[in-house]
């Protein structure tokens, strides 16, 4: 009765009914195994709610496959961060776990930091020309991804031009073969150039984090990420192209009329281009769309998020709400120039209350590096998670297409219940079934069961709630990532070991991390699946696994925002402080004991949330 | 040419240049004063006063020859000797001109408040106590509810034999300190009556955090809380974004006026106030305000008594009633925080560091 509660080993857990044969969905390096044990055993496993909050489709898992490698190789192998290692993966019933990796042994810690000291301070000096290149580099790979070619349908006969005047030599099977593995090896190389220079915006966030905690012991979480935080920031363009195209139709009174309408995007579309101011608004329209409308509807995580180009009743939605706002008078553009001159004068203060002139100047040189270098945190996430994520996504779509229009699947989206090394067995079937001739089966029913299957499998993983954590609690963690992103800490950890005991009822009071400075009052709106987002009403109190910044017009509807995961510098955080909405990051448990009318007090100052009324 | 010096001076006429005459305490309160910091009004006893006091009669000599024959090794021989110098001095008459302006002046400020027998607080002001480096606060007395010429005039000479208590008198002895170069002067202040008083400081006295007015204060006077014997309501503001950390405490006694038994005394503080916060945030914010206001014209982080008045509207109410220089971060070296390191330095001390995480 008396021992104490420590976490469940990785092999100790139970699955419940329904998820039978839900290993085979994922690569085999993704499992917990016997012949890892001992080592997996040794770790912190912590259930990843950030990037991978809900069940898995097997193809999504890419992204994380991706990352797992590259976020891991930049601290390992390449810029050396001394001792850290690496964040590995698991798949545990459909949900995905992460650990940082024990440190390396003392010599080598040593090594990385010559090889560290040389090349992260050539990245400090250097940033501005290296973003420059880095983003020239980054949106040529995008351009790539963008023009891979997908048949729409596996031809009954070649065409003449392909063998006049001389023979291609390869053929639509070899084209489809080779347009899918383009597509798996540009993805993959786009999250090798994405976390280029990550780690170290972290580790520069790490560093003025200290250095503001060395010289004001009390200075709040939030106020040290309103100093770094950037008001010019890629991220919040789309938002800001919205804000422009709704000006330029409110002042023509024929297209704002159309927006106001209540028809659908593309009847909107569609009335448009009957007239020549509407067609006017639609060329500037499209100028927006690329690259700013790939923003996702969520992380851009998922693929049955979508994003504003095949959503569009997101962005006409807020369109809409912007031409109603400026024609009551009401300003719709944050301003930034004010954001970001309260931010400087707010390092000012503090920087005033400085009393030697040693510490002034090493402060003024360690904000001069974090700002400089967080940028990059802040801008690389639009070019990747979103506009990146949303090319592969239309491409994928279109190779689902081509399946169902084969017969091999069902669903244009069952593709998804496949992971990456299994597609290229479905393509593979699939046009050497086309190359046989007329009458020949391909195995479409043995691939469409296992999709019947596996939809059952992730329907049962959804109504689970897996355990927040497994294995052993680190003594001390050194990867940044883990501290700042997921906002590991000694207190997230107890809460975790007293959350496996907590009963949501008796629940009274959360605490998290004061993210985004305000007290408020009010209901709350839980929001798990990404599709409740609409819901959202005026003055809510947003309560969700994470916030996502593409979330940006709705932060203008709610009163404050509660999450489960995140620390400081997660983007809810960020999002919230940039609109000035009190948040509360980090909880836990939020969504799993608040319910959707409930009355809270969110406290963005303490990082308390106290149930004032159960619904 | 004999410059005579004066032996009463008004707060609002006497700043650091004239610490000599009116000693730190009050020199401090007629700074406030300049900073525009509101300061209950009053005057001050100088210290020629008092050499006035000890030249008449043969004081100063009598005094003199009582403190030689003391063993500092024999309590009761410190405390014999203490008894009878401050018997001596209260049983003997300041010059009549000098009572004349001390009841002059009293009378002034009662009839500015149209108060006839106006409660005021006689404080002891010595010349080396609240100067930077020494911590002789405390070893002289205060008189709180003082009402009345005889009373003052009382309290007074009372305040300045406090420079012959037992403790006074054996500090200076142990520190070398000589007796004859530590002048007294008293303060003569309208009192504030309380709503509720405290002290807060310019830094955070846990880890000298130079972002931070932390406020104490309990409901009544201040004295319990200068006194510490209550747990006072601790808040802790930040200096720019003014942020307010609360910590209300559970506040059992408190110090007030009883007009009844004519004094000032400890009382059992109602049980529903117990556990009210003794200042309202717009006051929180206020007091935060001024404390960097007088840490600004200091230059240096500070101590500062402050008081609620129970009748004043808001932001009328508020008043400082003394400040002196914190002692105990300000005397640290000062040491860069940071090492004098920079951004790169830095940047490789945290990539070689670790978090600490397990339980």
């Amino acid at each position: 009765m008396a021992q104490k509660k420590g976490f469940q080993m990785p092999l100790e857990v139970e699955y419940p009914k329904g998820l039978e044969g839900w290993e085979e969905m994922y690569p085999p390096m993704y499992m917990f195994s016997k012949d890892r044990k001992e080592w997996e055993e040794k770790h912190f496993w912590f259930h990843d709610k950030i990037h991978a909050p809900e069940a898995m489709y097997p193809l999504d898992l890419i992204f994380q496959e991706a990352w797992q490698i590259s976020l891991s190789q930049y601290t390992t192998r390449v810029f050396c961060i001394p001792p850290a290692q690496g964040i590995a993966q698991r798949m545990v019933g459909c949900y995905m776990y992460i650990t940082p990796v024990a440190p390396p042994p003392p010599e080598i810690i040593g090594e990385k930091a010559g090889l560290f000291q040389k090349r992260v301070f050539y990245v400090f000096d250097h940033y501005d020309e290296l973003w420059v290149s880095w983003l020239k580099k980054f949106k040529a790979l995008g351009e790539e991804m963008n023009n891979i070619k997908v048949p729409a349908e596996l031809p009954k006969f070649e065409s003449d031009d392909l063998v006049f005047p001389d023979p291609r030599g390869y053929y639509t099977s070899y084209e489809v073969i080779e347009a899918w593995d383009r597509l798996v090896d540009l993805m993959i190389k786009g999250w090798q150039y994405h976390f280029q220079y990550l780690n170290l915006t972290y580790l520069a966030y790490l560093m003025f984090a200290d250095t503001c905690r060395k010289l004001f012991p009390g200075i709040s979480e939030s106020t040290i990420g309103k100093l770094v935080a950037g008001a010019y920031v890629q991220m919040f363009r789309p938002e800001e192209e919205l804000c422009r195209l709704a000006r330029l139709a409110a002042a023509v009174p024929g297209v704002a009329k159309v927006l106001k309408s209540d028809i659908s995007p593309d009847k909107k579309i569609e009335s448009l281009r009957k007239t020549a101011e509407g067609s006017n608004w639609m060329v500037e329209y499209e100028k927006s769309k690329d690259p700013w409308f790939y923003v996702s509807c969520g992380s851009g995580w998922f693929h049955y998020e979508g994003s504003w180009t095949t959503k569009l009743e997101i962005p006409f939605g807020y369109l809409k709400g912007y031409v109603e706002r400026i024609e009551k008078g009401e300003k719709i553009e944050r301003d930034l120039a004010a954001i970001d001159k309260a931010r400087a004068e707010l390092a000012e203060e503090y920087r005033k209350l400085i009393k030697t002139d040693e510490d002034r100047k090493s402060f003024d040189d360690v904000y001069k590096a974090v700002r400089t270098i967080y940028k990059y945190a802040e801008d690389h996430l639009f070019w990747v998670e979103h506009w990146f994520h949303t090319i592969w996504f239309e491409r994928v779509r279109e190779f689902g297409r081509l399946f169902v229009k084969c017969g091999m699947l069902k669903g244009i989206d069952d593709i998804y219940l496949f992971n990456r090394f299994e597609v290229p067995y479905l393509i593979e079937d699939m046009v050497t079934t086309w190359a046989l001739g007329e009458g020949v089966p391909s195995r479409s029913q043995y691939w469409q069961a296992r999709a019947e299957k596996r939809k059952k499998i992730l329907d049962a993983a959804k109504k689970w709630s897996p355990v927040p954590a497994l294995g052993t609690p680190p003594e001390e963690i050194a990867e940044p990532f883990t501290i700042m992103l997921w906002g590991i800490t000694t207190e997230k950890v107890q809460d975790w070991l007293k959350g496996m005991a907590v009963v949501p009822g008796e629940v009274t009071e959360l605490k998290g991390f004061a993210s985004s400075a305000g007290v408020v009052e009010g209901k709350v709106r839980v929001v798990k699946l990404l599709e409740d987002i609409t819901k959202v009403e005026q003055g809510d109190i947003l309560v969700c696994p994470t916030t996502n910044p593409a979330w940006a017009p709705i932060f203008t509807k709610i009163k404050a925002s509660v999450t489960d995961i995140g620390g400081l510098t997660c983007h809810a955080a960020i999002v919230c402080r940039e609109y000035g909405v009190p948040s509360v990051t980090g909880t836990g448990i939020a969504t799993s004991v608040l319910k959707t009318g409930d009355t809270v007090k969110v406290d963005g100052n303490t990082g308390i949330v106290k149930i004032l009324k159960r619904a | 040419m004999g410059f005579i010096m004066p032996y009463t001076l008004w707060f609002d006429k006497a700043g650091k240049e004239a610490i000599g005459l009116v000693g730190g305490k009050n020199a401090s309160l007629g700074e406030l004063i300049r900073a525009d910091i509101p300061v209950p009004p009053g005057f001050s006893v100088t210290t020629e006063t008092y050499l006035e006091f000890l030249s008449g009669g043969g004081m100063k000599e009598k005094i003199e020859e009582i403190l030689s024959r003391i063993d500092l090794q024999d309590v009761a021989s410190l405390e014999n000797a203490s008894k009878v110098i401050r018997q001596l001095m209260t049983e003997a008459s300041l010059l009549k001109r000098i009572e004349e302006e001390i009841s002059f002046n009293y009378q002034t400020l009662a009839q500015v408040f149209d108060v006839p027998n106006l409660p005021v607080a006689v404080r002891s002001s010595a010349t080396a106590e609240d100067l930077p480096g020494a911590s002789f606060a405390g070893q002289q007395d205060t008189y709180l509810w003082v009402q009345g010429n005889d009373q003052v005039l009382e309290k007074v000479k009372l305040c300045m034999s406090s420079l012959f208590t037992p403790r006074a008198i054996s500090y200076r002895m142990k520190m070398g300190f000589p007796h004859e170069k530590v002048l007294i002067s008293v303060g003569v202040q309208k009192i504030v009556d309380a709503r509720a008083a405290g002290v807060m400081f310019t830094l955070n006295p846990t880890n000298g955090d130079p972002s931070k007015v932390v406020i104490e204060g309990n409901w009544g006077l201040g004295e319990t809380v200068v006194s510490g014997i209550c747990n006072p309501d601790k808040y802790v503001v930040d200096k720019v974004t003014k942020e307010i950390e609360r910590m209300v405490s559970l506040k059992e006694c408190e110090c007030i006026y009883d007009p009844i038994r004519g004094g000032v005394m400890h009382v059992d503080t109602p049980p529903e106030r117990r556990e009210l916060p003794c200042v309202e945030d717009q006051e929180i914010l206020e007091l935060a305000r001024y404390a960097k206001r007088v840490e600004e014209y200091y230059g240096c982080p500070q101590d500062i008594e402050w008081a609620i008045d129970k009748q004043k509207p808001f932001p009328l109410n508020i008043f400082m009633v003394q400040s002196r220089p914190e002692t105990i971060w300000s005397q640290q070296k000062k040491e860069p925080v940071l090492g004098k390191k920079s951004a790169y330095e830095l940047l490789m001390e945290k990539a070689l560091s670790r978090v600490k995480v397990g339980p």
